[in-house]
């Protein structure tokens, strides 16, 4: 096991440092290095930090120089890098920083990408730009746990419809990020929305869907370059009528207990497969090339099994799409029978039933406000719901949205939820609720060393909004990601337009983020 | 194995539950003292709003509760007319993935042979669990539509109260659905070009027939439609009930007002995501449009101009408006007010969207006189609100159908109540709530 862990982080310092997705690293302190790389974004220095590190790899070598073979884990690596940004002082606002503070007459100060202060009194530093902000609310950059955009892109057409690799049940191989259309014009909507962060999943056909993308919602013309640094993969699973209905005719499964049989055979595998690199592993530590014995031979990847051991070892994280109380929890005993956690259920609307469970075993819950109905798993949903699961003491509630409308209003959605929790007699104040939207899905998501609060030193996914957010008639006025002002609803230059939008017959009425 | 809930008042004030009887109130009822939107041109603040007999005897301000009145006292509340929603399935669809549980329409790859004739008034079910968590929500009469199968026409519309009881409805038939735009060019070979042409043959079939069906009947003609749709299409013809068309594009709509004034139709428009591009031609033909004024994005090339500017820009050019969502469907129709929020959030006046959730829709379907708005006389189909009805935190706390104070507790009131202590209890959790009132 500890091999594994320590080949999944090497390979990601190799990446990062190297930048050409090799895997040669073999250096003790990879691990390190990772961490090392996620924070070192914003650095002028990189490319001097990489070079020095690539010569110091140099020196390390030795007759086992070029290591026994390690599968990338991050062949497309993030390019992201943030755009430039002023100092910013946001000044005199209700400032809710996401993990359950409000500051009345507060102040953000957004410098060199990060949040560089949060409180009362800030002053701005000489030439800051200063947003006078009073009667507006400040609140973290909106994040989705729940998305298909760019998988299932505006115009949705059969050319584009990308999400649901509806050809197997367990489809672990696939990745999300080779569907994303980073043109897909719902990404602007969203910006407008407030969103700065969002996880874009395959969709729930198959018992296994495939590896998530976390992405900041910074245009580009690749998806490497919207990809988040440093974030984890998730990995999208489905509970109950999906896999049910769609491979029922199709060999199976046909019935949920099929369906678990399917989980528990991937899974076999998955540690056997595991297994087999540990051994190589070993071997290869204990071979002496000077010896008689054969270099060891490699096993062959797999593209399924890789992603699954993936998960059994944490580096990746399982969002598992499941409505009805009694499947959530077979599948939470199902993820200690083989040793890996479930991050979140998704769509979970009963959570509420079994909300003791969740909070117990650590397990968030991303639901809608109020959708229901569309089938018979969802039938049983309260308004309540978030409300119940986050009354538990350590409960865990999201709002998600599952929708390229829906992620432009999450605040709304939020604030529907707090309202029903509130009828009946719960104490949720704003600078709770937007957590549900912010610092829980970050955590979810583990990303939340970075980004997911308003606290120095992250980075500066900040909204300014028009009022309360948690009203019908507020909206996000200024959308900073990573301190770069990428959303001004007044300055039509600070709206992103996308490809397929721009030239198009009579349309410069409307286009971008806004429309 | 007791959980401890953390920040959960347990045994919160739960408002009384009033149920509805399934006569008309013989005692009258007083709504003092409220902000009332009368939707029929007045907002009244510190108003009063009296029902008798069903009906609306009197709203104004200063008035004297009559003697024996259940008073309601509104203060700090808003009334207004119930909301009228115009396009539904409730009553035909309690589950949507499930055929056992939804009568929305004819499954398209059947072939189902009949569109124009069927009626969603045959199949509607007032004991669907959709009809009080949505009556909960403020809704008091919908338009519930037939789902078009392979056909172009979906059938008959029709209108009912979210009473639950057995006789909610209100008008069998009120509008005939048609498809059209890219959703009907895929019932015609793939064409919009296939669709106008047998739209048009259609009509002119339906003409030939209700002018003297013995005729008809005798043509080779009669073996390729079925009578009861053509029978089904004279009310259209005759303009006397609206087409309720499903269409989106600038250049499909503007065919469609082409159509109107060549067969002398009325027209309703749903969905009209360009419908904002030809607004000043809609309001001279006086075409109506359902629209969901969050459709932004360009999920269609016929849907390149969709912005949320679209209510405000119709409103503008005096095209009457009426909202509809399109994300969880008929499940959620009280999400409406929400809707109806992000239009004034984008532009639309207030008053107008209040008008669009309740009067606008009753006139369109042909039952403005009764319902939609708090005018003496009218129905008295009335909701009164915690605040602002499109505020997404506000909530009603009394509904009234025709003056009978509804129940507000639903199925999803009920399953919250018995989840809302997680602890085990004496007995399983199947065994609280649900049982009969012992009165």
């Amino acid at each position: 096991m500890d091999n594994w862990r320590k080949w999944l982080v090497a390979a990601t310092a190799g990446v990062a440092l190297a930048g050409c997705g090799d895997g040669g690293e073999t250096s003790p302190d990879g691990a390190q290095g990772a961490e090392r790389d996620q924070t070192a974004q914003a650095s002028p220095n990189q490319e001097q930090d990489q070079e020095r590190r690539a010569a110091r790899s140099d020196k390390e070598t030795n007759a086992k120089a070029d290591g026994p073979v390690r599968p990338p884990r991050d062949p497309f690596p993030s390019t992201y890098e943030p755009y430039p940004g002023e100092t910013t002082l946001i000044a005199n606002a209700t400032v809710l920083t996401g993990d359950g503070v409000r500051i009345d007459g507060g102040a953000v100060l957004i410098q060199d990408g990060r949040i560089a202060a949060v409180g009362e009194d800030i002053t701005a530093p000489d030439g800051a730009r200063v947003i006078d902000a009073e009667g507006k609310w400040v609140t973290p950059g909106i994040i989705d746990i729940h998305s298909h955009l760019g998988d299932y892109p505006s115009p949705s057409t059969q050319s584009t419809s990308d999400g649901n690799e509806i050809t197997n049940p367990n489809t672990a191989d696939v990745w999300a990020e080779h569907s994303v259309w980073p043109q897909d014009a719902g990404f602007t909507r969203a910006l407008a929305g407030g969103v700065t962060s969002l996880q874009v999943l395959p969709g729930s056909a198959n018992l296994f869907g495939g590896r998530s993308a976390i992405l900041k919602n910074v245009p580009s013309r690749t998806v490497q370059g919207m990809k988040f640094p440093g974030a984890p993969y998730g990995l999208k699973m489905a509970c109950g009528e999906n896999p049910k209905r769609v491979y029922g005719d199709k060999g199976g499964p046909g019935t949920r207990m099929g369906n678990f049989s399917g989980y528990r055979r991937a899974w076999i595998e998955a540690e056997a497969y595991q297994k087999k690199w540990e051994d190589y592993w070993s071997a290869y530590e204990e071979w002496d090339p000077d010896g008689d014995e054969d270099r060891p031979e490699a096993p062959a990847r797999d593209l399924k099994l890789e992603t699954l051991a993936g998960v059994l070892d944490g580096e990746i994280l399982v969002n598992m799409h499941c409505y009805r109380a009694d499947e959530m929890v077979l599948v939470l005993d199902m993820a200690e029978e083989f040793g890996y956690k479930v991050t979140t259920f998704h769509h979970a609307i009963e959570a509420y039933k079994i909300a003791d469970y969740l909070a117990q075993e650590n397990v968030c819950a991303a639901v809608w406000a109020d959708w229901w109905g569309f089938k018979l798993e969802a039938y049983d949903t309260v308004p309540e719901n978030a409300a119940l699961v986050h009354a538990q003491d350590g409960g865990c509630a999201i709002i998600h949205s599952d929708s390229a409308l829906g992620i432009q209003r999450l605040n709304q959605e939020a604030a529907k939820a707090m309202a029903s929790g509130r009828r009946m007699g719960m104490d949720l104040p704003e600078e709770t609720v937007i957590g549900w939207l912010t610092a829980n899905p970050a955590e979810a998501m583990g990303i939340l060393d970075q980004t997911g609060t308003l606290e120095a030193g992250k980075m500066a996914d900040v909204v300014v909004w028009s009022g309360n957010p948690f009203s019908v008639y507020t909206q996000a006025e200024h959308v900073f990601i990573d301190g770069a002002l990428l959303y001004d609803r007044d300055d039509p230059a600070r709206s992103p337009r996308m490809d397929f939008e721009i030239g198009q017959a009579g349309n410069d009425a409307t286009g971008g983020a806004g429309q | 194995m007791k959980k401890m809930i953390k920040k959960l008042t347990i045994g919160a004030g739960l408002a009384a539950c009033l149920v509805a009887s399934s006569a008309f109130a013989q005692e009258a009822t007083a709504i003092m003292n409220a902000r009332v939107l009368t939707a029929a041109g007045d907002v009244i603040e510190n108003g009063d709003v009296i029902i008798r007999d069903g009906q609306i005897a009197q709203v104004g301000a200063d008035l004297s509760a009559p003697q024996g009145a259940t008073v309601i006292d509104g203060a700090g509340k808003v009334v207004t007319p119930g909301l009228f929603a115009p396009f539904t399935t409730i009553g035909l669809e309690e589950i949507g993935l499930d055929a056992e549980a939804n009568d929305a329409g004819p499954d398209r790859a059947s072939n189902f042979p009949l569109g124009a004739a069927l009626n969603a008034a045959d199949a509607i079910r007032p004991a669907s669990s959709l009809i009080p968590i949505n009556r909960a929500g403020g809704v008091t009469r919908a338009v519930t539509a037939p789902a078009p199968g392979a056909s172009l026409f979906g059938g008959a519309a029709a209108v009912i109260d979210l009473s639950g009881e057995t006789n909610s409805i209100t008008r069998r038939a009120v509008a005939q659905v048609l498809v059209l735009g890219y959703s009907g060019a895929s019932r015609a070979g793939d064409t919009r070009m296939g669709a106008w042409a047998i739209l048009r043959e259609t009509l002119d079939q339906a003409r030939r027939y209700n002018s003297d069906p013995e005729a008809f009947l005798r043509t080779g003609d009669a073996t390729r439609y079925r009578a009861a749709d053509l029978r089904a299409l004279a009310p259209v013809l005759a303009g006397e009930m609206p087409l309720l068309v499903s269409i989106n594009g600038e250049s499909d709509i503007r065919n469609l007002i082409r159509l109107k004034n060549e067969y002398g139709l009325r027209v309703i428009i749903l969905g009209g995501s360009e419908a904002w591009k030809a607004a000043d031609a809609l309001g001279a033909a006086n075409i109506p449009v359902i629209l969901n004024p969050t459709a932004n994005l360009p999920s269609q090339f016929e849907d390149l101009g969709a912005t949320l500017r679209n209510a405000a820009l119709l409103d503008e050019a005096g095209v009457a408006i009426a909202f509809y969502g399109t994300e969880s469907g008929s499940h959620n129709i009280s999400a409406v007010t929400q809707l109806a929020g992000n239009a004034v959030a984008n532009g639309l006046d207030y008053d107008t969207a209040i008008a669009a959730l309740t009067r606008n829709p009753a006139e369109m379907f042909g039952v403005g006189d009764e319902f939609g708005t708090i005018a003496p006389g009218r129905a008295a189909d009335i909701v009164v609100w915690s605040g602002d009805p499109l505020e997404v935190t506000s909530a009603p706390e009394a509904v009234f159908i025709a003056g009978v104070r509804q129940d507000l507790e639903n199925r999803q009131s009920a399953l919250r109540e018995r989840y809302r202590d997680l602890s085990r209890g004496d007995l399983p959790i199947a065994y609280r709530g649900g049982a009969p009132d012992p009165d």
